[in-house]
């Protein structure tokens, strides 16, 4: 009797959170959240695992998004390594074949992107650097508009029956994306000079002129020592450096130091979508980026 | 087809039985055969160029796009050109009804390779202590910390050399076999050789949340039985484990199965069917074949963004045959071990985070009890806990940790020859540590152990500097 009470149970686990017609979607960083539901919208069920609050280098496997991946139809994540420190745990722990590395349902967003930074030689003396080029590509309007196309076709293929709705929204994307470039592009910055944090708006820089001459940080990951931030100081005063851009996430106190001796203006950038509560989704995410660099 | 004509041709050109054909005729079919050899190659030619004219169009796009100096601009040039076919492929495939996920991955040759990493553990000791004193530690009632001086140096064990110790050079290698399997290996260097710690595949692929580990592994009893010494929270482990386990755990040939539900909490259940050789709970001679048996259930929940618990339960039993209780001595029996797991965590952001975690476990053991010296045979009933309690506290790049190890807290029972024997004081330790973290791959710790752990026997004041380095991989850590 009470093996098959057991059984009974095993079984109502085993088709729970599959008796439902929606894709579920789990994607690491919150961009890539967005982008889903401009495509997807009400039609798929969205889970973020990363929060906005955390710095996308530094997360740990919980529990929770074990749990999260176990119940997915399609993992997206950034790749190039990002999260290299807790995906591959959470892809082998979740138990779910439809999201293992080659199958349709494990989806790196970097496959579409043009990279950048890609070092020809590579060793851990010089830092955290990404062996396969700088992960940061949400900054690059042109890229992100292959990343949704990308993830347009996933589901498309995933869920047949709503790929014309799917289709449908990217259309509309694709067009707020082309109306908002023509506004972004006026912002262009004409090489205008900055030191920035991190290694984190390249491909910002890239597209929209911004010439980033040197970073707080002497090599990605590690924190500047005190020399260091002296002979920062005096590049910036010998090639009219006035600005530092960073992020919510880094630390105040060297960039606000270089501020202050300097007088340079320290622009505090969101690094992604929900870092501050203006910013619901990547439009105002980009338009708040543009803005502040004003 | 025209390099197949062509070489019909030639064939036919030069074979001189073909025809009575005059040698002027020849000459003009190996003309001809020239001829069209030339077109061809003037033809590739073309494709070359054109090719090439494309790649620079490319590149000077590129160029006129980015702002870096102009080497930077070159390579990365170059790059965007590689890329440029796989965005290329992408708009092609939004054509046709080919999936974006088929797209060859850029290849490099390290993809087939797998990935390989070293971590390197030593560490400097000191004690007031001798080294004879050392030699004969043990936990009265509980274990005998150097059974016949063999394993006093194994890796791990919670036994150190005064002044430099080299504990270990870690290999660790993992990759994908195929879609169905991943493999791992973890082959720790010591001085006295090295041995296969764990070498154990997982399947991927099953389905319903199932899973299959197999091999040598890590038993998933517990919290801290799954990690490696180096990363352990201390230098060595809790007195619990030691008592119980021997410092190192729980590792074992076998089979594991965990099946992870999809419920509205994390919750995974797993069992195990092991060979049952672990020197302290079970013991290599106990019985030919499997003769343990471990289950256990995990469950987690999170608290707000920064807060998550994770509990859990475990129990691994079987036969028992085992010299580690006291020097000279055997046991043959039944073993039963409990544990209870807690562990809760706060992170909000990179740079600060509290662990706490505690795990209570209980053994109980009946058997026979062997006087090797004269064969004497007295029957032992033992039930015996242990606790411990710890907590680490991040700032930046430093930690600073404090535990309580206790052993015979709530529950101490010895009874030999149905008599209740006395060992003293209930063993315990106090220890704090400070760690500098500078990369998530290098970590420098200084440990003070305060050791009551030998009963009445002399206290051991400890004191670890512990250095300890990865290099290649970047492995991914659990939680």
């Amino acid at each position: 009797m009470i093996k098959k009470i057991a059984l009974c149970i095993v079984f109502v686990f085993m088709f729970m959170g599959t008796a439902f017609g929606e894709l579920r979607v789990v994607v690491t960083l919150p961009w890539i959240g967005s982008l889903v539901n401009e495509i997807g919208k009400y039609r798929v069920h969205l889970d973020v695992i990363v929060k906005a609050t955390q710095d996308p280098h530094f997360v740990e496997a919980k529990p929770s998004m074990i749990l999260a991946v176990r119940k997915a139809d399609v993992l997206m994540y950034n790749g190039l390594d990002l999260e290299i420190g807790y995906l591959p745990v959470l892809i082998e722990s979740s138990r779910n074949q439809k999201i293992q590395s080659g199958m349709a349902g494990n989806v790196d967003c970097s496959r579409y992107v043009k990279v950048i930074d890609h070092p020809d030689k590579v060793d851990r003396s010089m830092g955290d650097v990404h062996p396969f080029g700088n992960p940061h590509y949400h900054f690059s309007p042109k890229n992100i508009e292959r990343v949704a196309a990308g993830i347009t076709e996933v589901l498309s293929r995933l869920d047949t029956g709503n790929a014309d709705f799917f289709r449908k929204n990217m259309a509309v994307f694709s067009s707020k994306l082309h109306g908002k470039e023509s506004a972004w592009k006026a912002k262009h910055f004409h090489g205008k000079k900055v030191i920035a944090y991190h290694k984190l708006f390249e491909y910002l820089a890239a597209d929209f002129g911004l010439t980033i001459s040197g970073y707080v940080e002497p090599k990605p990951g590690i924190p500047p020592s005190v020399a260091y931030i002296g002979r920062l100081i005096e590049k910036m005063k010998e090639e009219r450096i006035h600005t530092v851009i960073t992020t919510s996430l880094y630390p105040r106190k060297e960039v606000d130091f270089i501020a202050d001796k300097t007088g340079a203006r320290v622009i505090v950038l969101p690094h992604d979508v929900g870092s501050m509560p203006e910013i619901v989704d990547w439009f105002t995410l980009m338009d708040t980026v543009l803005t502040r660099l004003q | 087809m025209k390099i197949l004509l062509f070489l019909l041709m030639t064939i036919l050109a030069l074979c001189p039985t073909v025809s009575a054909e005059t040698l002027e005729e020849r000459v003009k079919n190996l003309e001809n055969a020239l001829n069209r050899q030339e077109q061809i190659i003037r033809e590739q030619q073309k494709k070359i160029e054109q090719l090439s004219g494309q790649k620079e169009q490319i590149q000077t796009e590129v160029i006129q796009t980015t702002g870096v100096d102009s080497r930077e601009k070159e390579r990365s040039a170059v790059r965007d050109y590689r890329l440029d076919d796989r965005s290329k492929a992408i708009a092609m495939q939004s054509a046709s009804p080919i999936s974006p996920y088929q797209i060859t991955e850029k290849q490099t040759p390290s993809l087939l390779n797998p990935s390989i990493s070293l971590i390197f553990d030593s560490l400097y000791y000191q004690t007031n202590l001798s080294e004879e004193e050392l030699e004969e530690r043990e936990i009265p009632g509980y274990v005998a910390l150097h059974e016949h001086g063999e394993g006093s140096h194994s890796h791990g064990h919670g036994t150190f050399e005064k002044g430099f110790n080299l504990r270990s050079a870690e290999l660790t290698i993992f990759a994908p076999v195929d879609p169905y399997f991943n493999l791992y290996a973890t082959i720790p260097f010591t001085e006295d050789g090295s041995e296969v710690e764990e070498a154990y595949f997982v399947t991927t692929s099953l389905p319903a949340g199932l899973q299959i580990k197999g091999g040598k592994f890590k038993s998933g009893f517990g919290r801290f039985n799954a990690f490696h010494p180096h990363a352990w929270d201390f230098v060595d482990a809790p007195l619990p484990y030691t008592a119980f386990l021997g410092g190192e755990g729980l590792i074992e040939k076998g089979i594991q199965f965990t099946y992870l539900p999809p419920l509205p909490v994390y919750t995974l259940l797993g069992f195990e069917i092991l060979q049952g050789e672990n020197e302290v709970l079970y013991g290599e001679e106990a019985k030919s074949g499997p003769h343990a048996y471990t289950g256990f259930a995990k469950m987690s929940l999170d608290f707000g963004e920064y807060n998550t618990i994770l509990w859990g339960i475990s129990v691994t039993g079987g036969e028992t045959k085992t010299e580690s209780i006291e020097h000279e001595t055997e046991f043959s029996g039944n073993s039963v071990l409990y544990g209870a797991e807690l562990t809760y965590k706060w992170k909000p952001s990179k740079d600060r985070s509290l662990i706490l975690q505690s795990e209570y476990l209980l053994r109980h053991q009946t058997g026979d009890f062997e006087y090797l010296e004269d064969s004497t045979v007295d029957s032992l009933k033992r039930t015996q806990d242990g606790l411990y309690l710890q907590g680490l506290y991040q700032i930046d790049r430093w930690r600073i940790g404090a535990r309580y190890d206790v052993l015979s807290i709530f529950k101490d029972t010895y009874k030999l020859a149905g008599e209740e024997e006395d060992f003293g004081d209930n063993p315990y330790r106090l220890t704090g540590s400070l760690e500098f973290n500078p990369t998530e791959f290098s970590r420098l710790r200084l440990q003070y152990t305060y050791d009551k752990s030998a009963g009445n026997g002399k206290e051991n004041n400890e004191i670890f500097l512990q250095l300890i380095l990865g290099i290649g991989a970047h492995g991914a850590h659990s939680f």
